[in-house]
């Protein structure tokens, strides 16, 4: 009796201190796998329902590379911009940083870059390993996985930017969880976290082909599986250039709002 | 005050008690309209993309493990309803990690009322109601389209079974909130806890039987909406488990709750 | 005889705390070990407490006031001794014990953060099932001491930090309960708002006869409510008694200040059963020029800080 006692007590001092490790990390981890299978398993059904293996270009372990992966870089590029922002308002902080908008946002910028890093290796790159595992190497592996990079770094600033273009709302609301949980919507439906961009009807997609969401998710992971030519220079770079033309025209657009912003709270003082 | 003591407080109290403190908080976050439109705005595009996603995915595909489109908009609109008082009645367990963390958490130790119920009282989140209504015209668009009859018997049957297949969700949060007793980062569970009620709205029988174990009985998010579904959508051959169904998530919700107070009382003894 | 409201005999608690390593090799090192300290937060308190009384709860931080104040509050379990608030075991009866005391935790407000505060007092009557026409009275009593209709209708959340701790005073008084916990009430108060909410603490004492124990570190609160005071150190009860009588056994320490020839101002604490102050005086002189000098009584917050220093004052 006192032997079982003991050992539990050894066990649950065990778990406390493995939880206290990085509990966060392997949190996310563990539940990556666990939404792995469930996608695995959901789409596996619906596969076998289709009759055929490729629906719309895209075969089965095409998709689950694709959404696990877009998973994983959810939490790749998971930044609280926002909260951070309205918390700065509501305490009145952002004075501090306000006459200087590009100090502000380079200070935010890499500020979360060492998260980013730590993320990428801790929960992108054992995931990536699970997914090739899984789909027994259906991953194709060459030179697009360095494309893959600089288009996944192209989409850390297509994100970060829409992030901060978005934010300054907290200026005039409240209701941080309202701004931020559109924002969120808006981007993983249309940028294809959701669901790949190929099932999309042509007409949306069509209209959706044109927005910045795409950049952040759909192109990325289309140039990892070497889809819709991006294994082809041509393709490659009119992918990369569409990242690059949105990121420019988010940061001005983000400038200018953030100053029209701020010029709102000198007038009204806060 | 010595017959105050003696009277009982029993559920009609709680529940005056907690239909005062709802009105009162209604009034006030109405009076913050730009923050309620945004946040039932926020609620709605939720919904919306989750609709638009199922769309889609019908839009390729005809059925999903036999399920064919109305009957997996039946248990789309089910697990809608079913996941909304744990939106409304329960959001505060949200909150419950930084009142522990901070100390503040002992001020629901000195009122005569029972802790769980005046921490989870103080707040209604009326997001929750976009995604009832969302929900309930799902569900009556599909029910039509299925063919099920309209009687006093499937309708009560209905209210039943989506009361308590509320149930499971919450004792999911109460239980993963209430981790927050024992570790540092339980936010962490939190959000991937609440993160597989995306899952509720596809049919169980898509997993092996592995994990449809798990999602039975450690995380029940299949008893959200495919079990009590299957007592509408094929009456002839209701699984044992469905017919259960009532019953655990009553057995599930009181475990989570005995759960949330064993951490109250750790919380007391820590004395942190 | 007055009523005795609170009674604890022989009171200790214990806390078990798990003993971390440092390190790496710690951390593994506690996987396999338990190691266990205990701690005694509380050791042999002997307290009672009458009707009516105000009672000052000193002692520095991490002394054992709140711990002991949640055994009074029935949030703990002692591990030994005997306590009986209002006649009631509190742990036992966590609940029926919380009807007939108010608690107020400074700065952490115990009201709805965004229902006016007269919401928040309805709340309370139904909540402690206070009859109407107390409940009434009860808000008469307050409109006579202090200007209460500026904050009925305001939420809490708008509230400065003076008028939430004034409502959270009302709002533990509101059930009129035996006894009332105050922890550190005029903390981050400025001197006009600290002097209202002692004057509301002494007016509600005196109308209800309600027992107020008042944990702080402001001298102020004690000069003006308490006449007995209790003071805990590592545990223990190392004083409790009026604190005139604290001020007799304190009174042959003096503060001498000397001021020197470059302007500046020298203080001392001299007892004078052991040194002699012209000997202090004249030692000075010997070394600088004395330009000024001032011989001050001891307040009462130097003596509360030479006890927690010294320790046991008997």
């Amino acid at each position: 009796m006192k032997d079982i006692r003991k050992l539990t007590a050894l066990t649950k001092a065990g778990i406390t201190e493995s939880l206290q490790f990085r509990l966060g990390t392997v949190v996310t981890l563990f539940g990556n796998l666990i939404y792995l299978a469930l996608v695995y398993f959901l789409w596996k059904s619906i596969y076998a329902s289709a009759g055929s293996d490729t629906v719309n270009g895209m075969t089965f372990y095409d998709t689950m590379i694709y959404l696990i992966l877009a998973t994983a870089i959810f939490n790749f590029l998971e930044m609280f911009i926002l909260w951070d922002m309205s918390r700065a308002i509501q305490s009145g902080e952002i004075i501090m940083h306000l006459l200087k908008p590009m100090r502000y946002r380079w200070y935010t910028f890499w500020s979360y870059s060492g998260s980013h890093v730590v993320s990428f290796f801790l929960t992108f790159i054992p995931t990536f390993l699970v997914v090739m595992i899984v789909t027994k190497g259906a991953v194709p592996v060459g030179w697009n996985l360095l494309a893959f990079i600089c288009s996944l770094i192209l989409a850390l600033i297509v994100n970060f930017n829409l992030e901060m273009l978005v934010a300054p709302i907290c200026l005039y609301t409240e209701s941080t969880w309202g701004v931020n949980i559109v924002k969120e919507t808006i981007v993983l439906l249309l940028s294809g976290a959701s669901i790949p961009l190929a099932f999309f009807p042509e007409g949306i997609r069509r209209i959706v082909q044109y927005m910045p969401f795409r950049a952040i998710y759909d192109i990325p992971l289309t140039v990892l599986l070497k889809k819709n030519g991006s294994d082809t220079a041509g393709g490659l770079s009119s992918m990369i250039l569409f990242q690059l033309a949105w990121a420019a025209v988010l940061i001005i657009a983000g400038n200018l709002f953030w100053n029209h912003a701020v010029r709102r709270i000198t007038v009204n003082g806060g | 005050m010595e017959t105050a003591s003696c009277r009982k407080r029993g559920f009609l109290f709680y529940a005056g008690i907690y239909r005062k403190i709802l009105v009162q908080d209604l009034k006030s976050k109405m009076s913050y309209r730009a923050d309620f439109i945004l946040s039932n705005l926020g609620m709605i595009m939720t919904n919306l993309s989750g609709f638009v996603t199922f769309m889609i995915l019908f839009h390729n595909f005809p059925s999903i493990n036999g399920w064919d489109y109305y009957h997996m908009l039946f248990l789309y609109g089910f697990s809608l309803i079913a996941l909304t008082p744990v939106q409304c009645f329960f959001d505060n367990n949200w909150n419950l990690r930084f009142m522990v963390r901070s100390g503040d958490f002992i001020k629901y130790c000195f009122r005569p009322i029972n802790v769980f119920f005046y921490f989870i009282s103080e707040v209604f989140d009326i997001k929750g109601i976009g995604q009832f209504i969302f929900g309930m015209g799902t569900f009556v668009y599909a029910w039509r389209h299925i063919g099920i009859p309209v009687t006093f018997v499937t309708i009560a049957k209905a209210v039943l079974f989506l009361i308590t297949a509320s149930l499971f969700m919450i004792a999911i949060m109460n239980a993963s909130a209430a981790t927050c007793f024992w570790i540092i980062n339980s936010g962490y569970v939190m959000v991937i806890m609440f993160r597989f009620k995306d899952f509720a709205k596809y049919p169980a029988s898509i997993f092996n039987g592995i994990f449809r174990f798990i999602f039975t009985f450690i995380i029940p998010i299949a008893f959200v909406a495919y079990y009590p579904s299957l007592v509408f959508i094929t009456p002839d051959s209701v699984p044992l488990l469905s017919w259960l169904s009532p019953l655990i998530g009553a057995f599930f919700f009181y475990l989570s709750y005995k759960f949330w107070m064993l951490g109250v009382r750790r919380y007391d003894f820590t004395g942190s | 005889m007055a009523k005795e409201v609170l009674v604890m005999k022989d009171v200790s608690k214990e806390f078990k705390v798990l003993k971390r390593h440092e390190g790496l090799k710690g951390s593994i090192r506690d996987l396999f070990s338990r190691d266990y300290t205990s701690v005694m937060a509380v050791k042999n308190v002997s307290l009672t407490v009458e009707e009516g009384e105000i009672i000052g709860y000193l002692g520095p931080n991490g002394a054992g006031k709140s711990t002991t104040i949640k055994m009074m509050t029935g949030v703990l379990e002692q591990t030994s001794g005997e306590i009986t608030v209002n006649g009631l075991v509190p742990y036992k009866e966590r609940t029926k014990n919380s009807e007939k005391i108010g608690v107020v935790f400074g700065q952490r407000s115990q009201l709805w953060w965004a229902l006016p505060l007269i919401e928040s007092f309805k709340l309370l009557r139904d909540i402690y099932m206070v009859p109407e026409k107390d409940y009434q009275d009860m808000l008469e009593l307050y409109r006579s001491l202090v200007d209460i209709e500026p904050i009925l209708h305001k939420p809490v959340r708008q509230m400065s930090l003076g008028q939430r701790t004034l409502s959270d005073i009302l709002a533990a008084f509101l059930h009129d309960p035996g006894i009332v916990f105050l922890d550190e009430p005029t903390i981050g108060l400025d001197v006009s708002m600290k002097a209202k909410i002692r004057e509301l603490i002494k007016g509600l004492n005196e109308a209800k006869k309600t027992t107020v124990i008042l944990t702080t570190h402001d001298m102020g609160d004690v000069d003006a409510l308490c006449r007995r005071i209790v003071i805990i150190d590592e545990g223990q009860k190392i004083y409790d008694n009026d604190i005139d009588h604290l001020k007799n056994y304190f009174g042959s320490y003096r503060t001498l200040k000397l001021r020197l020839e470059d302007g500046s101002w020298h203080e001392q604490v001299i007892d004078e059963n052991k040194t002699d102050v012209m000997h202090v005086i004249q030692e000075t002189q010997k070394k600088h020029r004395i330009t000024d000098i001032q011989l001050e009584e001891i307040s009462t917050e130097e003596i509360i800080r030479k006890i927690y220093e010294g320790g046991k004052a008997s």
